[in-house]
């Protein structure tokens, strides 16, 4: 009789690895609003990587470097562990938050 | 001729693909719950195996979007008129800087546009993960469910609110 179920997977996997992935779009979110704020401020400008998209693609190139950059580290520290899913949870939605302010041109008005 | 070829990759960006991402972000929002298996209970391997397509697909549809937006249509959108030109129809963003009236669609609606997609995207692909890592457990895991759940809400409401924007911003301002 076939196996309708998908079985293959260890009975207990450690959680680190999935956190890692979680947090790590946390930073990288949170690095997009750090680079688009540090923009507005006068504070760092990420250079035009691609002219007719300005200085955008350097924003996003660099936000998107710095996802899988975290994303490495962290899976390397984490993936044969349990995390705390709480409190990484908490941190995750905390950087997002932050990121989507970050963005939030009616918040550069503040700067 | 009906449609331009800029007309057409704006169609493309934002109902094919940013659509089309909106619409898997929710129907994976909505298989999430509707397929939720009791705590520890052994999942069809059908329905895993369509819910973790279905995250991937999502992420890499939402991609698809930020990456053509920002270096197909943004381009077009932001290009700088010659001096001298009687009529700012064919460059979006001079058009809407040209008038207070429509200023903020820029200074907001395209601002938020260029970054929050990013943003979405990350989170998106952060539930795809999550879902082929687990893919024969998240169905039957209050706790997976709720990160993947988690993830995949707040990426729905940041694309909704993006696309929002987005048919702002083309009902006065359209790439022609």
């Amino acid at each position: 009789m076939p196996d309708d179920s998908a079985g293959t997977e260890p009975a207990v996997t450690p959680n680190g690895a999935t956190l890692a992935a979680v947090l790590a779009a946390g930073i990288g979110a949170f690095a997009m609003g750090f680079f688009v704020i540090a923009n507005e401020a006068g504070i760092y400008a990420a250079p035009s990587l691609y002219g007719p998209t300005g200085g955008l693609s350097g924003r996003s190139t660099f936000a998107v470097i710095v996802w899988l950059v975290a994303w490495g580290v962290l899976n390397a520290r984490w993936r044969n562990r349990d995390v705390a899913v709480g409190r990484t949870l908490t941190w995750t939605f905390v950087l997002v938050g932050l990121s989507v302010v970050m963005t939030f041109p009616p918040v550069w008005a503040l700067l | 001729m009906l449609f331009s070829d800029r007309s057409l990759w704006t169609m493309l960006h934002g109902l094919v693909l940013s659509g089309g991402a909106l619409v898997l972000l929710v129907t994976a929002l909505f298989s999430l719950r509707a397929m939720a298996a009791p705590q520890g209970a052994t999942v069809p391997a059908r329905q895993s195996t369509a819910f973790t397509w279905l995250t991937v697909a999502t992420a890499a549809l939402l991609w698809a979007a930020v990456l053509g937006g920002t270096y197909i249509v943004f381009p077009m959108y932001r290009a700088t008129p010659p001096d001298g030109i009687a009529s700012l129809a064919a460059y979006p963003r001079a058009l809407l800087m040209s008038s207070p009236d429509t200023r903020w669609l820029h200074a907001f609606g395209m601002e938020v546009k260029e970054h929050v997609p990013w943003i979405a995207a990350m989170l998106a692909t952060a539930a795809a993960f999550v879902a082929r890592r687990h893919r024969t457990t998240l169905l039957a895991d209050a706790s997976l469910r709720q990160i993947t759940g988690s993830l995949l809400g707040i990426s729905a409401v940041l694309v909704a609110f993006v696309a929002l924007l987005g048919t702002f911003v083309n009902k006065v301002a359209p790439l022609w």
